[in-house]
């Protein structure tokens, strides 16, 4: 299972100097499964640049299929959606999941992101690939290809937000963006979602200074996105999502700091890295 | 006055390092008059910096005002607004301007880009006073000291072209639009170039030479114009019904203007500095010949000019 960064930004894209090394995108994970299997988690700024490599393969003659998986509807996880090359392909086929009550439901907030007031093509209709949309509330694990996805929700501030574990090749890949948990941290059932994976893909928004002043926000400090793989005893943990004010140096900072609490708190074995635009993780 | 640019992209914003020098927001340009009098033309990714700039004055203490000119509410020119940090402070006062519409009020367009579930402030939930004003095509007003003008262009669901004049200078905005040759833009989707066999008809090649007339006479004596240049003449060719222009387009609007500098702007994401560079100096070489008195530069964030008196 190769699992590559297109966006790893929260809230807003953020273009500058300062954000070149990490990037400034806003979130979009690719996951290829030994068997060529192609799973999208999130769908920010990065999808467009995701969307161009994809147009290389099968997926730029009309004969893609991949599973797009969404955590939630905030712009920075869907913003990418309209700028999706493979969409644009007929013949392409796409599955689009994501947290609803009805797929109609999913269906009606992704199309009020095309509406003609805000973009030309005016429906995901218009796109030329076929999209299928599948709302998950209450069948808690999806199939894509032979991927074994178990989805959990999270609270994310006043609302929620999807965790997605994916099985596949012998190994477990956990993305858990946007998670303000309450005091006390991760519980128990969160834990047994990210338990044992080999990369857990975590919300690290902000410092835990901070994250103090944004509570309401319900996002995650660099305590929480340790303290969840320390808990959980994953192998390797990404931090994710930083703040968009957050430069190159800062999230260097994060990562330094994150391995320090790590070795501090019994978590030597665990690997920690920041997650940067490009960069492809082989589990 | 002052011009400033914050965001020069069009689409959707492009980090990288292959934007590093342009920049990679989405569209926002900010233009001060002598007296203090602050005009913000379009709210892309751009504007959030400037939010973070204006924070630093008056607007921290809600005593700040300024009038946002949208030119149309495609994404890429309002995608910055919910960042845009003075609307979340008591007392600072914003005036928020776009075409009026028959079907679609104004606010309500603003409003449920921060509904949920996409954004976790609702616009109901912004402290400062921001009152919408609905623009008719061709209207002229004042805004403090500034004369402001108007013109529709020609793009998917209408975008509105302004010239702000104070300080005896001039400024045009003309973003986004095609051409005033090919096709006639209105509101509806379009899938595909436009056959040879569709040619336009009568009454709409009327309608878009007064288009290319109302547009000539709005960057009349401009002393800078800010054109949507998109496109190389390859990718027009290509892309004809997604509403944006060439530099040849904005130089032919500018040579008719008699306007003094052309600004390139609302960059194709794709384009990478070192070619924005290469549009530029094939933008000024084809100008030396058709428009010799006229400047063109590529607009890039920070870029800043200074037009009449200060």
């Amino acid at each position: 299972m190769d699992v590559t960064f297109w966006g790893v930004r929260g809230s807003i894209p953020s273009p500058g100097p300062a954000t070149v090394r990490y990037g400034g995108n806003t979130s979009c994970v690719s996951v290829r499964l030994a068997d060529g299997e192609i799973i999208v988690i999130d769908c920010g700024t990065g999808a467009r640049n995701l969307g161009i490599s994809l147009l290389a393969s099968e997926f730029g003659k009309g004969k893609g299929r991949a599973t797009v998986l969404l955590s939630h509807a905030h712009w920075d996880h869907i913003q990418g959606f309209p700028f999706f090359g493979p969409f644009y392909v007929p013949g392409n086929h796409f599955t689009v999941v994501g947290g609803s009550h009805s797929s109609e439901l999913l269906e009606r907030v992704l199309e009020r992101q095309m509406a003609a007031q805000f973009f030309p093509v005016q429906s995901y209709r218009n796109m030329g690939a076929h999209i299928e949309m599948r709302a998950v509330s209450e069948d808690r694990e999806v199939r894509a290809g032979a991927a074994r996805i178990t989805v959990h929700p999270n609270p994310h501030g006043p609302t929620e937000v999807l965790a997605y574990r994916i099985e596949a090749d012998g190994k477990a890949l956990v993305y858990a963006s946007d998670v303000g948990y309450d005091a006390g941290g991760p519980p128990e059932a969160t834990l047994a979602v990210y338990r044992g994976a080999d990369l857990l893909i975590h919300d690290c928004t902000f410092t835990p200074e901070d994250r103090a002043q944004r509570m309401s926000r319900g996002l995650s400090s660099l305590d929480d996105a340790v303290e969840a793989a320390r808990r959980a005893q994953v192998k390797r943990l990404a931090l994710f999502h930083y703040d968009q004010d957050y430069s190159d140096r800062d999230v260097d900072e994060l990562v330094a700091r994150g391995r320090r609490q790590l070795d501090e708190r019994g978590g030597q074995v665990i690997e920690i890295l920041g997650a940067a635009e490009g960069l492809t993780l082989a589990l | 006055m002052k011009v400033r640019f914050w965001g020069v992209r069009g689409s959707l914003p492009v980090p990288g390092a292959n934007t590093e020098r342009y920049g990679g927001n989405t569209s926002c340009v900010e233009i001060t008059t002598a007296a203090g009098t602050r005009l913000i033309i379009d709210g892309g990714t751009g504007i959030r910096r400037l939010g973070k700039e204006l924070m630093r004055a008056e607007f921290e203490s809600g005593r700040g005002q300024a009038h946002i000119l949208i030119s149309h509410t495609h994404w890429d020119h309002i995608q910055g607004l919910p960042f845009f940090a003075p609307f979340y402070r008591e007392g600072n006062r914003l005036f928020v301007y776009a075409r009026q519409r028959d079907d679609q009020n104004l606010r309500s367009v603003f409003a449920s880009q921060a509904d949920a579930p996409f954004f976790p402030v609702s616009f109901d939930r912004t402290r400062a006073a921001v009152a919408f004003r609905e623009l008719h095509d061709g209207v002229k007003f004042e805004i403090e000291d500034a004369r402001v003008s108007t013109t529709r262009l020609n793009h998917p669901h209408v975008a509105m072209a302004y010239a702000v004049a104070a300080d005896g200078a001039r400024v045009a905005y003309v973003s986004d639009t095609a051409p005033f040759s090919d096709i006639l833009f209105g509101q509806e989707f379009m899938s595909g170039p436009p056959s040879a066999r569709s040619r336009l008809g009568k009454s709409d090649k009327a309608k878009l030479s007064a288009m290319a007339a109302a547009v000539a006479r709005l960057c009349e004596g401009a002393d800078l114009v800010i054109y949507d240049t998109m496109y190389t003449a390859e990718e027009y060719r290509q892309f004809p019904h997604f509403g944006h222009s060439r530099p040849s387009d904005a130089i032919a609007v500018c040579r008719a203007a008699g306007a003094k500098a052309l600004s390139l702007f609302h960059h194709a994401p794709d384009r990478a500095d070192a070619e924005v560079d290469a549009m530029l100096e094939q933008a000024r070489d084809k100008a030396r010949f058709q428009a010799k008195q006229l400047d063109i530069v590529a607009a890039f964030e920070g870029l800043e000019f200074t037009l009449g008196k200060v």
